[in-house]
């Protein structure tokens, strides 16, 4: 039990049940269920770009990808744009989002890296060039996806969204190369203490240059599912996800200092962003208030987490 | 580290963002010239040879300039494809000698109010202006005045009494949505209100628009209201967090932009679906001219035009001509009904976003509207571009 209550992912989780259950009050129960589909689908797409984000920010303090939005929008774009709608080329548009991600986050690495420029800097100015790419290479037009890609990304699969399979299949994987790869063991040592690890024999450069990499090709990923899941890839779908995969990190207590990582923390935290908006609507909050109210829950959550930590 | 290496850093990390946006705005300002796709004039009839004899002075020797404080969105896009069309033949024949478009990266007052410093500096005759701020940019803009530069800001204006303000009228668009609803629905119904960007005067207008003209229907309801930022994604995620919780939904409300995104979320609930206004954007009208196959759907589009920039160039045209322009021109909403629309989607290139023409003869009718309002009401005028309590002061970015 003392175990339990000191997990930081508890807070995140009680916190989104709370709220939920806060909904249904107002909603009535026969509708429990519609939310919930609601929360899982657009929860995924929050989790999986925060799992990406809780990596590189678990490197330590000054660690963070502020590309996201620019990548999820360009590897979108030019996906949507490379399958032209056309029956069948749903794994060349993955491919291609995929590689846009893989590279986004190799030029990230490299301005971090070769120009020995702050992570903060390199990624936001990287996002400059990524999102002026995907300015100029559509226009702005909006190009459907292909119908069967469009369905697979709205439908279900068991009752579930197929996009919240993917999140929850992505979050057990990063977990168990958390909890118990070798991979894992690194990521974290290095966010303790660089240099004690880089004394250990941890080739610290190179996992950070994975996190990077895994970071951006979660956007891609995200990137390229948002826009098939939203018909189509508009030049500001990223937007709301800059502060939003920072934001399920934190509230998902995940360390901002580093070293200390939480995955099941970031898809409570993705389902508690997503219920919180949807019940101060329901209830009816004008924008001013709904922003204040979400400002000062996120606010009280962290501090209940990190109480528990410090005590724990 | 040593304060040297330090430093060095910081430098090579400021030029890198230099770097990128320069790369960003020299992208940018080839504006529509490098578009693949050339704006589809929903009625490029209208637009021949209007190049009529100049009443006034020659601009052949005058400079235009274009200053846009964003890029970012498809009405952006379009907006700067209809500047580049729209003006380019007026360049060829001799009209004005150059009218150029300049973007600047990141939507930043700062940096607009040093670009628009730097025109000044260049020469330019005129600068159209779409603002990032109605007010960080009033120094400039002073500026430019002081310097004898004429200053036209249009969809995003500046407040400095001295440039000239083209606008839509948003209130007007609240109005109209809530009276189709009203015609639709004589019986009453319950609506669903979209937001945009709060905090944003055409946000506040908009739904000022709704609000009053919902007074003269009291059984239509808004049932709730949620906030899409003008964005699909947003607003999808918005409508389907916020269903489970409401009764039966007869009609959507919402400030254009964001219609797919509620038909999304309303086929993802299997809800029946609603009767939601449209705007300019093509797939949403694609969707709209595909139900109306199936199963006889109907509604209305109502939306802001980005050629708006044109009548801006126009009007900047016709006071370096000499002639006297009042300070607020309105420009009319842009209107497609149900008997428009397979008319005007066969001219919108696919995933852009439908666009009205204006043409010089247009903005002149409209200059000449604006004097006649100004003349026959000189007091306080109902009509609100000429009414400066009512001209929002406080606000940043437009519509999208």
């Amino acid at each position: 039990m003392q175990s339990l209550i000191s997990r930081p992912w508890l807070w995140a989780w009680l916190a989104a049940i709370a709220v939920f259950a806060l909904s249904i009050a107002l909603s009535g129960a026969s509708q429990a269920g519609g939310l919930l589909y609601a929360a899982l689908s657009f929860g995924a797409f929050a989790a999986i770009v925060g799992i990406g984000q809780m990596l590189v920010i678990t490197l330590g303090p000054g660690n963070i990808d502020l590309s996201i939005p620019a990548v999820m929008t360009l590897a979108g774009t030019l996906a949507l744009k490379a399958m032209d709608g056309a029956p069948g080329t749903a794994l060349l548009g993955l491919g291609v989002a995929l590689l846009v991600g893989l590279g986004c986050g190799a030029a990230n690495f490299a301005l971090i890296r070769l120009l020995r420029l702050p992570p903060i800097i390199a990624t936001l100015a990287a996002s400059l060039l990524y999102q002026s790419l995907a300015i100029w290479s559509n226009r702005g037009l909006r190009i459907k996806p292909p119908a069967a890609l469009a369905d697979f990304a709205t439908g279900r699969t068991l009752g579930v969204p197929n996009v919240a399979l993917i999140g929850v299949l992505l979050a057990l994987v990063v977990w168990w190369l958390l909890e118990r790869g070798l991979w894992g063991r690194w990521l974290l040592a290095t966010g303790q203490n660089p240099r004690a690890a880089r004394l250990a024999g941890v080739p610290v450069e190179r996992v950070r240059a994975s996190a990077y990499l895994s970071v951006a090709l979660l956007a891609g990923l995200t990137g390229f599912l948002l826009a098939s899941f939203s018909g189509g890839a508009a030049l500001n779908m990223g937007q709301q996800y800059l502060l939003l995969s920072i934001a399920v990190v934190v509230i998902g207590g995940t360390s901002i200092a580093g070293g200390f990582s939480n995955v099941p923390g970031v898809w409570g935290a993705a389902l508690f962003m997503f219920l919180v908006v949807s019940m101060l609507n329901a209830y009816g909050f004008d924008a001013g208030a709904r922003m204040m109210l979400t400002g000062m829950i996120i606010i009280g959550i962290v501090i209940a987490a990190n109480a528990r930590r410090r005590r724990a | 580290m040593t304060p040297d290496n330090d430093n060095r850093r910081w430098r090579a990390g400021l030029l890198g963002l230099a770097l990128s946006t320069a790369a960003l705005a020299a992208h940018a300002d080839t504006g529509g010239a490098a578009a693949a796709t050339p704006p589809s004039p929903a009625q490029v009839a209208g637009q021949t040879q209007d190049q009529s004899q100049p009443r006034t002075n020659s601009t052949a020797d005058k400079r235009i300039a274009l200053s846009n404080n964003y890029a970012g969105n498809a009405w952006r896009q379009q907006m700067l494809a209809a500047w580049q069309t729209q003006t380019a033949p007026a360049v060829k024949t001799g009209v004005v000698a150059a009218a150029d478009a300049f973007t600047i990266g990141e939507n930043q007052p700062t940096d607009q109010a040093a670009q628009i410093q730097n025109l000044i500096l260049q020469g330019y005759d005129a600068i159209v202006i779409d603002a990032a701020s109605t007010t960080a940019l009033n120094g400039a803009v002073q500026e430019a005045c002081d310097a004898g530069v004429v200053v036209v800001s249009f969809d995003g204006i500046v407040t400095a009494p001295c440039a000239w303000k083209i606008v839509n009228d948003f209130h007007e668009w609240g109005r109209e949505q809530v009276d189709y609803m009203a015609k639709r629905f004589p019986d009453g119904a319950n609506l669903l209100e979209v937001r945009g960007l709060p905090g944003t005067f055409v946000d506040d207008d908009l739904h000022q628009g709704i609000v009053d003209e919902l007074e003269h229907y009291p059984k239509l309801h808004i049932v709730s209201s949620v906030e899409g930022d003008w964005a699909q994604d947003v607003t999808q995620q918005a409508v389907a967090g916020v269903l489970p919780s409401l009764p039966h939904i007869d009609g959507v409300l919402n400030q254009g932009g964001e219609a797919y995104g509620v038909a999304q979320a309303f086929r993802a609930s299997q809800r029946e679906m609603p009767v939601i206004i449209f705007s300019n954007a093509q797939d949403e009208l694609a969707w709209w001219a595909e139900q109306h196959r199936k199963n006889g759907y109907q509604s209305i589009a109502i939306s802001n035009a980005p050629g708006i920039a044109v009548v801006a160039f126009w009007v900047a045209q016709r006071i370096l001509a000499g002639e006297d322009v009042p300070k607020h021109l309105t420009v009319p909403l842009y209107h497609i009904r149900q008997d428009e629309l397979s008319e005007v989607l066969a001219h919108t290139p696919k995933g852009s976003v439908a666009d009205q023409i204006f043409t010089r003869a247009d903005v002149e009718r409209l200059i000449q509207q604006a004097r006649a309002t100004q003349a026959s009401a000189p007091e306080p005028s109902p009509a609100k571009a000429q009414d400066p309590a009512k001209t929002p002061s406080a606000a940043e970015e437009t519509q999208p």
